[in-house]
């Protein structure tokens, strides 16, 4: 028999790897956020879920709304990194303003200022997704919703984040009271309402939304200031 | 899962048989450093080349926990067996790191440079480790800014002022802080056996013994994994990183020697902090039917 | 001073005739106004001490450092202008770090002094810039152990047993003569250095003088301000030493 026939026809080359990835430097952590605001107050929620990316969670307990001043909190959903990152540099900026005004921003302004950061960074953005909510110089409750690149608008209830699509028709139709032939009682919800209303819309979002749940932060605002309070979400 | 996800021969999608054509099998299998195209030549982390696993840590009463093994591996190759990837930094913080071990070294010479100014500025104060895990989250994410991330997982751990410290930062910049953590593979094995485990206030033997049956399990199931591992602990009394551990693990052994062993050791004792499902996973990394 | 300038001394660029750079020259002239600093190589270590001369009451104690460390294993002490020897400080912090990121171990104490010197020396060589109104020990325990050296505005850079700027210059380096250099320990230097300094301060001339001591020994390997006991100690060893002194 030739050697030849003895050769071993099966022996692995050497393997190429399937496919290089590139860094990716955006992650979506998930999460959802929402506001509602009355003529005098402004409710706002967010779960404290944080995901990595995918079907794990990293940490149960990550707060997604934060204080900028005694009449405004920003929520953010997305990306933690950056979230943290655009929060640092709004705390900054506007400590900087109180510092030169003698006063603290005004939430419309705050509003705008943000709309202006993002947009700056529209060339590798914030991968945030943004709800500023207050109440103004008079009082009034107000909400501003935003896109990534810093389109924003003022309305009266937006949610934000991975629960948005379940969350925002449930604020239209019990917030909104939109396309409605009869509407029960007063268009305007007061803060009991509201406040009972937010709570079931987080839930409601944790029922479906594997990225939402865990607890949610439940922040009010009014004229005396900010007020968290926890609220338990399903844990799975 | 994608096929992408297979890096290394798996069968089934190996080519065994020449089915492709030969160019693209000429191209090496080493991993080696990759570089985009379109930045040209310019150097960064494209891809890990010398990795560590995962870093699982806990906070127990009184201090925190931390557990990793001492492998460092080169793609599928287990490359360096007796490394250290658990570091102190000032005096009261430990980080343990995965992912490529030279970012690792480079953020620790950046961390030691920080430590030493630090000393020499003598104001009375020292960095806490709060501050060392904020500022190691601003690097990270600076270098992920600049699309040339150090490529870690890195478990920060302290105690300073009678509190525990245990937070985590990886490679985009997420930065957190938890009562227990586990990164890279670890995440998806240990973290949901912590969760079912962990309680608070456990006693620093309990905390210890938990981290190792984690690492053990981790050690059956992660094939990028090791047997030797190294605890550290930061706590009251300062910080310690033990020596190298090796785990007791089941005996691979064949033929007689693999039967006398068994019979002599038996199995386990029960720990009593956990319930009877868990013990079983933790202590062979499935359910035994 | 021989002479005074007759435009010789308007830049470091121009020598005058008989081979001087007065710019130098009035550089140390501002160290000789400072404070005495005194500093002595033991067997087990280096201890550098300094005569603080408070220019108000006011000062809060510890302000206005005088000994600075380096890296964990190097210290420097400063006779002259503060502002001119933090640029020195800072100078020596970066090449030290940028040593250790090279070679990854610690900068020698030969190799780091040499440095400093040739960063002084070029301010001694073009018309734009002015040398440094200050001279400063640097201390440090290396692979080749304790390790004393003395720069000045020149850039002259020597190693040294024992040496002494400054006010007290002469009247320390008197004292230091005496002493035994390769039996001397740190611990022992500590209270020799703080009897040194208080015996040469000028009470009548100069107000209050705060003691500044500092050390790097084999023991602990780090360099940093001697401990508040042992400095206590130290000092009032010396002003009861001082005491017999003037009673005789």
């Amino acid at each position: 028999m030739m050697m030849d026939d003895l050769k071993l026809t099966a022996l692995p080359e050497k393997e190429v790897p399937i496919s290089h990835h590139r860094f990716e430097p955006y992650v979506d952590n998930g999460g959802t956020v929402l506001a509602v605001a009355g003529s005098n107050y402004c409710i706002v929620a967010g779960d404290t879920r944080m995901s990595d990316g995918g079907y794990g969670i990293q940490t149960r307990h990550y707060t997604k709304v934060f204080k900028l001043t005694d009449k405004c909190v920003i929520a953010t959903s997305g990306m933690q990194a950056d979230t943290i990152a655009l929060r640092k540099r709004l705390d900054t900026q506007l400590r900087q303003y109180e510092r030169d005004h003698g006063k603290s921003m005004s939430t419309p302004a705050i509003a705008q200022f943000l709309s202006n950061t993002l947009y700056h960074k529209r060339f590798f953005p914030f991968y945030t997704f943004n709800l500023v909510a207050g109440v103004d110089e008079d009082g009034i409750g107000c909400v501003w919703t935003y896109d990534a690149v810093g389109s924003h608008e003022r309305v009266r209830f937006s949610s934000q984040g991975s629960g948005n699509q379940l969350i925002q028709p449930l604020l239209d139709n019990q917030v909104g009271k939109f396309n409605q032939q009869i509407v029960d009682g007063p268009r305007e919800l007061s803060a009991e309402q509201a406040l009972s209303l937010v709570k079931d819309a987080i839930t409601s979002a944790g029922e479906r939304d594997i990225y939402t749940g865990d607890f949610a932060d439940i922040v009010t605002i009014d004229q005396k200031g900010v007020h968290f309070e926890k609220f338990d979400l399903k844990l799975d | 899962m994608s096929s992408e996800h297979f890096k290394y021969p798996v069968f089934g999608q190996v080519d065994y048989f020449k089915y492709n054509n030969v160019a693209s099998q000429l191209a090496s299998h080493t991993p080696s450093p990759s570089h985009s195209q379109e930045l040209g030549a310019k150097k960064r982390t494209v891809d890990p080349i010398v990795t560590g696993t995962s870093v699982i840590a806990i906070k127990y009463n009184g201090g925190v926990v931390m557990g990793a093994d001492t492998l460092l591996s080169y793609g599928s190759l287990a490359r360096f067996n007796n490394i250290e990837r658990m570091k102190k930094f000032g005096k009261s913080t430990i980080i343990g790191a995965g992912g490529e071990y030279s970012d690792f070294q480079n953020l620790s010479q950046v961390l030691d440079d920080l430590v030493v100014d630090d000393g020499c500025t003598d104001d009375g104060t020292t960095l806490s480790t709060t501050e060392i895990w904020n500022y190691i989250a601003r690097v990270m994410y600076n270098r992920r800014n600049k699309g040339d991330p150090y490529w870690n997982s890195l478990v920060v751990i302290g105690h300073d002022n009678n509190k525990s410290f245990l937070g985590k930062v990886d490679l985009v910049g997420t930065c957190y802080q938890d009562n227990f953590i586990a990164s890279g593979y670890g995440s998806h094995i240990a973290l949901p056996l912590l969760r079912k485990a962990y309680k608070e206030d456990m006693t620093l033997d309990e905390a210890k013994t938990l981290i190792q049956d984690c690492l053990r399990v981790l050690f059956y199931r992660d094939a990028r994994s090791s047997r030797f591992i190294q605890l550290s602990i930061a706590n009251a009394d300062g910080l310690v990183i033990t020596e190298q551990i090796a785990l007791d693990t089941d005996k691979w052994d064949s033929g007689d020697s693999a039967k006398k062993k068994k019979n002599q050791d038996g199995r386990k004792k029960k720990n009593n902090y956990r319930n009877d499902s868990t013990q079983v996973i933790l202590e062979y990394g499935h359910n035994v039917v | 001073m021989t002479s005074v300038g007759s435009g010789y001394d308007l830049s470091v660029s121009t020598y005058s005739p008989d081979g001087k750079i007065f710019q130098i020259e009035y550089a140390s002239k501002a160290v000789e106004n400072s404070g005495t600093v005194v500093a002595i190589r033991c067997k087990d270590g280096v201890v550098m001490g300094v005569e603080k001369i408070l220019p108000s009451k006011m000062l809060c104690h510890g302000s206005n450092r005088r000994l600075h460390s380096i890296d964990l294993h190097i210290g420097i002490g400063i006779a002259g202008f503060l502002a001119d020897a933090r640029q020195l400080v800072n100078r020596a912090r970066s090449e030290a770090k940028q040593y250790k990121s090279v070679y990854g171990q610690p900068i020698p104490i030969k190799v780091l002094a040499q440095r400093i010197a040739s960063y002084n020396h070029v301010h001694t060589l073009y018309g734009s810039v002015r040398p440094f109104g200050c001279s400063i020990t640097i201390a440090g325990i290396d692979s080749t152990g304790p390790q004393l050296f003395m720069i000045e505005p020149s850039g002259s850079c020597l190693g040294y047993y024992g040496t002494s700027m400054g006010k007290g210059k002469q009247a320390v380096k008197n004292e230091l003569e005496k002493i035994n250099f390769t039996e001397i320990t740190a611990a022992e230097a500590v209270k020799t250095i703080a009897k040194i300094i208080y015996s040469v301060h000028d009470g009548d001339k100069d107000k209050d003088f705060e003691l500044e001591l500092s050390w790097i020994t084999r023991e602990s390997k780090i360099h940093q301000l001697v401990p508040k006991e042992i400095h206590d100690n130290a000092e009032a060893f010396a002003k009861q030493a001082l005491e017999e002194a003037n009673l005789i």
